[in-house]
């Protein structure tokens, strides 16, 4: 079958394309997932709908409170963009380990959310830092926090004529402190084998904890969060800070996949341990966004 | 004298094309195109083990833009073709005829105009199969009631060695202590950054075939394509440009058989070009079980060293009834071990099909004895170092072969590694606390191999009436230099300035004979037959020289570019001048290498002359392992080997270092993975081979030379691979107490070693 392409040029136009294709149309960004899905032949759509040819969908702007970073921003510019390494490091530091530079150039933070590549960083990033993504759609906007999104293994809320816009992350409030830790097990351009992000608020005296969010991604078909074991944090100070019993227990709660990366088994002993490690890193060094 | 300063042997120079390389303008073969060429897609077997009801093709051929689908039925004997091929055994067929063994089989080509249609009209055939039990493991084809793959080896037997030097039996009562191991290596893919393709044309007018291919050895698979096509060896031409990479993945027959028989069948040129998945699907390097026991004396002098090697050969035999020998040969390691006993046996298997890997068959087994020398080392508190001085092969030592060795250099190089990575003492313990996040640790090890005996090579240099030479030579440049090595080496034979030499790519129509480029034997062999053209050449020039300068042949030397009367202070005649004067348009020197008689046959003891020429190398290396990831990095490398007499001293550190780059993946992480019968990682996603940032942070080598001006030439394309995998094995007993016998070092599996004891949900 041959595969139509389309560019269209505004949203109007994505959604007369996706419209006319009964379902079997897919939305292209950077292409890095999408391609390597065709050659595979898992998927095979009849048509394809570019988002490259419309307008300021890739800007990165500050907007009432959040940083809004439009979908098709590649995540090399949200990795090298200051308004996100000020305000999200941990979602720059994500972005800029993805795969290769080469990859980083051509895929897109949009792309990244609408896949639910499980194996993937900025997904935990964007869920620890509490981030939403505005969805178009033929009848209108909606929006979704990305921990809402994701539904299981490759799996969204995403219905088939809609596309993610933009992705907002709330600009914190002064006294927090955020961290995502990578670990591959295999080569240096590898993706994840567990990813940990990290988000921390302070008390006023900037040493009691407030709120600690910890996204385990990359070790089951979702990033996962355990909030009674986040909660574990709260009111404590930050030299007394239960790391230990965090690690422990986000890796007793976690049901970890299996695959090239790692078993089941070491995965859950990769969470205990990279858990720790990002806690660790925004105790003792962490930057205060 | 000959004034040395314009010799371009031992100049450290690029790539002659390392320009064209960098701005990506050098022709590969799969940038080949001819006019009104279709292009194939193969149809794959997507069972392990499966017979053939029937194939339907109609469908397929009712899609606009398909042009024919080859088939086995295609190759009844009325076709004319002899559809088994193989470089030792007639195994394999051109595509399947009857049966499947193995997920991947070539089934059916389908002939198109466009890549996208053969691509879509891959679904159109329909393939009706019935399942035949499948053997994945080689241990389990070896079994009785293991299902036979090929009729004709009902046993599944492909390949079956012995060696036995000295007197085994009664060596054990002389060892104070027996050490004994399991060590398993698994299949993996050698990822040239090239895919497998070939470009092929048939002429019905005279039944002749031209092909375009990937290959390492353009004169095999122009013998194959003679024997498949039933035809005279004038009626079939091979060619190859540039290949992206080979590493022994692109040596014998390949596609070539396919895309001529779909050429012919279509009535145009045909192009087949694998994709990834296919190259995985294509051949493989083998998995390996090698139990190794080794008898020493209490002062570590090894006196008994018993190897048993099973190699899983994949489903069709390729290159492993023979390689299985050459495997053998090399698995007691490079010791001094007076009494030695292997056994080498492959077996058939429903598997990608297994050939040589870069040091082929040599990671394997040197992955058991360097790791077990260790063993022994830190068993009997001697430090390794000085274990392996104590029993390394040295000059005038007999091998397990019975062969003397006049000259080694095992000790220089061991001297050479262990001082690389400042080893003491102190590092033979183990260094790890238990407790600290990282752990450091250094190790060595060492190898013996050699090259493919018998082989030959030949070689014609040719000067034209302008003085510029052109060289005719069957090797070929898949990025390792040969090139640029052997025109310096010419440079130098015939006093001509390399900008006036030409490489004549292989053709082999025109480039004459050559068994492989591969297994290191490039810069030993070609440089040896382009010696002897070079001079079969200058000796043509001073004959037709002699009379223009009024002299007798004899009183004429050829040097520097001219001949001239010996001892006369006349200029002389330039080249050009002699062959301008003689009116002749040109002049040609013809070389050959050929083995000696009776090298690289051994008797049924394995004792003999195996080869030609032996191969030395080593590494040393210090890594550093997290403890509390299992994940093993390497801070520090240094790969040495022996090259006699060194062509290039760029091409030969690239050797040397690519070698080590190349043996990480394997050694850390990469390994086919099969689930059911199906190779289940068969993409570089799935599969990750190193990146750059995996390197060592600090890598050097060094290559030994022969203080001889003369020196025979040695090949080092292979001999710092095998090692990396044992030595990054020692290097983590010596930093955390733990030795693991399977390869990869995987995080997860040095994870589960070292907290083996204290966790107890490790399963």
């Amino acid at each position: 079958m041959i595969v139509e392409i389309h560019h269209p040029h505004s949203l109007e136009e994505l959604f007369a394309t996706l419209d006319g294709a009964d379902g079997e149309a897919k939305i292209v960004a950077g292409g890095t997932a999408l391609v390597l899905m065709l050659r595979q032949g898992l998927i095979a759509p009849s048509r394809i709908a570019s988002l490259q040819r419309i307008e300021g969908l890739n800007e990165i702007v500050e907007r009432n409170g959040y940083v809004a970073i439009g979908a098709t921003a590649t995540l090399r510019e949200v990795a090298a963009t200051e308004l996100v390494r000020a305000n999200a490091p941990a979602l720059a530091t994500a972005c800029g380990l993805v795969g290769n530079i080469r990859i980083r150039n051509a895929g897109t933070l949009g792309g990244n959310i609408a896949e639910a590549d499980y194996a993937s960083d900025p997904p935990a990033a964007l869920v620890a830092l509490g981030a939403s993504v505005e969805i178009a759609g033929p009848d209108g906007l909606r929006v979704s926090t990305v921990e809402d999104l994701f539904t299981g293994f490759y799996g969204t809320t995403l219905d088939s004529t809609e596309v993610i816009t933009s992705i907002l992350i709330p600009i914190s409030p002064e006294m927090t402190r955020q961290a995502y830790v990578k670990y591959r097990s295999r080569s240096s351009e590898d993706r994840p084998c567990v990813g940990v992000a990290v988000w921390m608020r302070l008390e006023e005296d900037s040493e009691t904890v407030g709120e600690l969010r910890v996204a385990v991604g990359a070790a089951a078909s979702t990033p996962q969060r355990f909030t009674d074991t986040e909660r574990l944090a709260h009111g404590t100070v930050l030299e007394e800070l239960p790391i230990e019993q965090i690690a422990d227990g986000y890796a007793e709660q976690i049901e970890a996949l299996e695959d090239f990366r790692g078993s089941a088994w070491y995965r859950k002993q990769m969470t205990r341990e990279f858990v720790r490690r990002a806690v660790d890193s925004i105790v003792g060094e962490g930057k205060v966004a | 004298m000959t004034d040395n300063s314009r010799n371009r042997v031992g100049q450290p120079m690029p790539m002659l094309d390392a320009e064209e390389r960098v701005i990506g303008t050098v022709k590969f073969t799969l940038d080949h195109m001819v006019p009104d060429m279709a292009h194939a897609r193969i149809l794959r077997s997507p069972y392990p083990h499966a017979r053939i009801l029937e194939i339907d093709t109609s469908l397929a051929l009712q899609r606009p833009g398909v042009i024919c689908v080859l088939t086995g039925e295609d190759f009844g004997p009325e076709s004319g073709i002899n559809p088994w091929y193989g470089q030792r055994r007639k195994d394999q067929p051109i595509v399947a005829i009857g049966k499947v063994r193995y997920v991947g089989d070539p089934v059916a080509v389908i002939v198109a105009e466009t890549e996208e249609i053969a691509s879509e009209a891959l679904f159109d055939v329909v393939v009706e199969y019935e399942e035949l039990p499948f053997v994945v493991d080689a241990t389990d084809a070896a079994k009785a009631q293991a299902p036979t793959i090929h009729d004709e080896w009902p046993d599944n037997e492909c390949g079956a060695w012995h060696l036995e030097h000295g007197d085994i039996e009664s060596a054990w009562q002389d060892a104070d202590h027996v050490f004994e191991g399991v060590f398993t290596s698994p299949s993996a893919n050698h990822v040239p950054m090239e895919p497998h393709v070939s470009v092929a044309q048939w002429s019905d007018d005279d039944g002749s075939a031209e092909i375009w291919t990937s290959t390492q050895s353009p004169h095999g698979v122009h013998g194959a394509l003679v024997e498949i096509l039933n035809t005279q060896p004038e009626k079939v031409r091979v060619h190859t440009f540039n290949l992206g990479g080979g590493y022994g993945a692109k040596g014998g027959v390949k596609l070539e058989p396919m895309a001529v028989c779909a050429a012919r069948k279509a009535g145009r040129p045909v192009r087949i070009a694998l994709t990834r998945e296919e190259v995985f699907q294509t051949i493989a390097k083998h998995a390996a079980t090698i139990r190794i026991k080794t008898g020493v004396k209490s002062d570590g002098t090894f006196v008994a060293r018993e190897v048993d090697v099973l190699w899983n050969a994949g489903a069709y035999a390729v290159s492993s009834p023979r390689a299985t020998q050459q495997g053998m040969v090399r698995a007691p390691g490079p010791y001094r071990t007076p009494n030695v006993r292997v056994t080498s046996h492959a077996y058939y298997t429903n598997t990608v099909p297994t050939g040589p890997f870069r040091g082929a068959m040599t990671s394997q087994v040197c992955w058991a004895y360097e790791q077990q020398t260790d063993e022994i080392a830190s068993n009997l508190g001697i430090d390794p170092i000085e274990l392996r001085r104590k029993n390394l092969l040295r000059d005038g030592d007999t091998y397990a072969t019975g062969e003397v060795f006049p000259h080694v250099h095992y000790l220089d190089l061991l001297s050479e590694v262990a001082q690389a990575i400042d080893w003491t003492p102190e590092d033979a313990a183990v260094q790890w606390d238990g407790r600290s996040r990282v752990a450091r640790g250094k190790g060595v090890a060492l190898l013996i191999k050699h090259t493919a005996t018998p082989s030959r090579s030949e070689a014609r240099v040719q000067l034209n009436s302008d003085g510029a030479c052109q060289v005719f030579s069957s090797s070929v440049e898949m990025g390792q230099g040969a090139r640029t090595t052997l025109l310096q080496f010419v440079s130098d034979e015939l006093g001509i300035p390399l900008e006036n030499i030409q490489a004549i790519q292989p053709d082999t129509a025109f480039t004459p004979f050559d068994t492989t480029t591969s297994s290191s034997r490039t810069a030993y062999s070609m440089s040896f037959a382009l010696r002897e053209a070079s001079n079969d050449l200058k000796e043509q020039l001073a004959k037709v020289a002699a009379p223009l300068l009024e002299a007798s042949a004899a009183d004429v030397e050829v040097r520097d570019g001219g001949v001239r009367v010996t001892g006369s202070p006349e200029a002389g005649l330039s080249y050009a001048e002699v062959l301008s004067e003689a009116q002749l348009s040109e002049l040609a020197g013809e070389g050959v290498f050929q083995s000696p008689e009776g090298y690289g046959v051994l008797d049924d003891k394995g004792q003999g002359i195996a080869s030609v020429h032996w191969h030395e190398g080593a590494v040393g290396l210090e890594i550093e392992v997290d403890t509390t990831t299992g994940k093993v990095s390497i801070v520090n490398c240094h790969a040495a080997s022996y090259a006699g007499r060194i062509l290039n001293p760029v091409m030969v550190r690239q050797q040397n270092e690519g070698n080590v780059i190349m043996g990480i993946g394997p050694s850390l992480f990469e390994e086919y993975v099969y689930d059911s019968g199906q190779l289940v990682n068969p993409n570089l996603s799935d599969y990750m081979i190193p990146s750059f940032l995996d390197l060592p942070a600090k890598l050097t080598s060094r290559s030994l030379e022969s203080n001889k001006p003369d020196a025979e030439i040695h090949g080092v394309g292979e001999m710092t691979l095998p090692v990396v995998g044992p030595a990054l094995g020692n290097a983590l007993y010596h930093a955390t107490g733990v030795r693991v016998y399977d390869l990869p070092l995987t995080a997860e599996r040095v994870f589960r070693a070292l907290h083996a004891d204290d966790l107890e949900e490790v399963s």
